[in-house]
C-alpha cells in the first residue's frame, strides 16, 4: 500500500489515506512513518535546536491526527502539501513564541556589493552558514527557496507582510553570499 | 549613481521580475550576471541539502495523546447522545402518563418480549457491577471527565424515574425502551470510568 519515491519518502495510497481519515491508528502510524523525515527536516532547518524540532514533529502529527478527518485533498501529493503546511506553521509558531533575539540583523536592502566586502574571510559551508542566520531569515529562505512557498504564503503563515518576507529573503541571501563567498 | 544591483533586485530578476533599470543593467554587467548565477546556485544547493532523520521515534507519544483525545471525543459524543435519548424517553413517558393512558398496554400488541426485557435488565446489572470494580469514589478526575460523568448520571436518574413510572402503569413497551436507554447510558458511564482509570494509572 506504500511505495518509496526517489527522495525516500514513502507515498501512501488513497486507501491508506481514507483509513487514516477514520482515525485508524495503524493508518495514522503509516502517515507518520511516511512523513516524519520530511517534517523533521523542515523543522530542523527552521528551529534553533534539535529539541525544538522534535517538539514540532510531535505537535505536527498530533495536529494531523486531530484534523485528518477534515482533510479534503485527493491523492498523496495534496497530503504531502497539507502535512508540510502544518509543519511549517508549527515551526513558525514555535520560533514566534520563543522570540529569540536576532543576532544578525542587517540594514534593510543594503547594497549587496558593499556588504560583500565586510564578510570576506568568512567562508563557511552551506549548512553552517544556514544555521548562523536568524530564525526568521532562515525560515523565509528555507520556505521560499526550498519548500517553494510564495511570499504571500509565507507572509500569511508568519502573520507579516509580503514586503517583510521579501526583505528577509534578501537579508538571508546577502548574509549567505558574504559567508559563502564565490562558492 | 548606483553601480550594481541590490540583493532585492537580484531576487526580483530571479523571479522573472525586476525593474527596467535592473534588467538593462544585467545585460551589460558581468558582475551582476555572476551574482545572479550564484543566487541560483545557492538555492539549488539549499534544495540539495540532505534530509535529516529525527533522532528519536516520537510516534508512541503522538499515539498515546491521539488515543486519549479520541476517547475524550467519543465520550463527549456518547454523553450528549445519551442525554438526548434520556430526555426524549422521559418526554414520551411523561406525555403518555398525562394522556388517556393504557393505549399501548390495552391494544394487546406485544412489541417487546419478556426475554428482551430480562436481557436488558441483566446487562444493566452487569454494567453496575463493572462500575463497582472501578471504585468510583475519591479518585482524581479532570474537569471535563467529571462533567461527562455528571451528565451521564443525570441521564440515568431521569431514565430510572421513567422506569418507576412505567412499572406503575404496567406499560411493557415503555419499559423496554427505558431499560435500553439505561443500558446505553450505563455503558457510556463505565467507559468514562475506564478511560479515567487508564489516565491515572489504576
Amino acid at each position: 500500500m506504500t511505495r518509496a519515491t526517489a527522495l525516500g519518502v514513502a507515498v501512501l495510497d488513497d486507501i491508506a489515506i481514507e483509513r487514516a481519515r477514520t482515525g485508524d491508528l495503524g493508518a495514522l502510524e503509516r502517515v507518520y512513518r511516511a512523513y516524519e523525515g520530511l517534517v523533521y527536516s523542515l523543522a530542523r532547518r527552521i528551529c534553533r535546536t534539535e529539541e525544538d524540532a522534535e517538539d514540532v514533529l510531535q505537535e505536527t502529527f498530533l495536529e494531523v491526527c486531530r484534523s485528518i478527518r477534515g482533510f479534503r485533498g485527493a491523492g498523496p501529493g495534496s497530503l504531502t502539501a497539507w502535512v508540510k503546511r502544518i509543519a511549517a506553521s508549527k515551526a513558525l509558531m514555535r520560533i514566534r513564541r520563543q522570540k529569540y533575539r536576532d543576532a544578525d540583523e542587517l540594514p534593510e536592502d543594503g547594497a549587496f556589493a558593499a556588504q560583500r566586502t565586510t564578510d570576506v574571510g568568512l567562508q563557511l559551508d552551506l549548512e553552517a552558514a544556514l544555521s548562523r542566520l536568524s530564525e526568521t531569515s532562515r525560515s523565509v529562505v528555507w520556505l521560499h527557496d526550498v519548500e517553494g512557498y510564495t511570499h504571500e504564503d509565507i507572509a500569511e503563515m508568519m502573520g507579516k507582510t509580503v514586503s517583510f518576507s521579501k526583505s528577509q529573503l534578501a537579508r538571508a541571501h546577502t548574509r549567505l553570499r558574504g559567508w559563502l563567498g564565490g562558492e | 549613481m548606483r553601480q550594481h544591483c541590490t540583493m532585492n533586485e537580484l531576487l526580483a530578476l530571479r523571479e522573472g521580475e525586476g525593474t527596467a533599470w535592473a534588467r538593462e543593467h544585467l545585460d551589460g554587467c558581468s558582475f551582476c550576471r555572476r551574482e545572479l548565477e550564484l543566487l541560483h546556485g545557492r538555492a539549488a544547493a539549499l534544495r540539495a541539502l540532505p534530509a535529516i532523520r529525527p533522532p528519536r521515534d516520537r510516534w508512541s507519544v503522538v499515539r498515546e495523546q491521539a488515543v486519549r483525545e479520541q476517547r475524550g471525543t467519543r465520550l463527549r459524543r456518547a454523553a450528549w447522545g445519551a442525554l438526548a435519548l434520556a430526555a426524549s424517553v422521559t418526554l414520551i413517558v411523561g406525555v403518555r402518563a398525562l394522556g388517556p393512558g393504557g393505549a399501548t398496554g390495552a391494544d394487546g400488541v406485544q412489541v417487546a418480549t419478556t426475554p428482551e426485557l430480562s436481557d436488558l435488565m441483566a446487562r444493566s446489572r452487569n454494567l453496575e457491577a463493572a462500575l463497582q470494580n472501578y471504585g468510583t469514589d475519591g479518585r482524581v478526575l479532570s474537569a471535563r471527565t467529571a462533567g461527562i460523568i455528571a451528565d451521564l448520571e443525570t441521564g440515568i436518574a431521569a431514565v430510572d424515574a421513567g422506569i418507576n413510572d412505567a412499572r406503575t402503569r404496567g406499560t411493557q413497551n415503555d419499559l423496554v425502551d427505558l431499560w435500553r436507554s439505561r443500558v446505553d447510558l450505563m455503558d457510556a458511564l463505565v467507559n468514562a470510568h475506564v478511560t479515567r482509570a487508564a489516565y491515572v494509572g489504576f
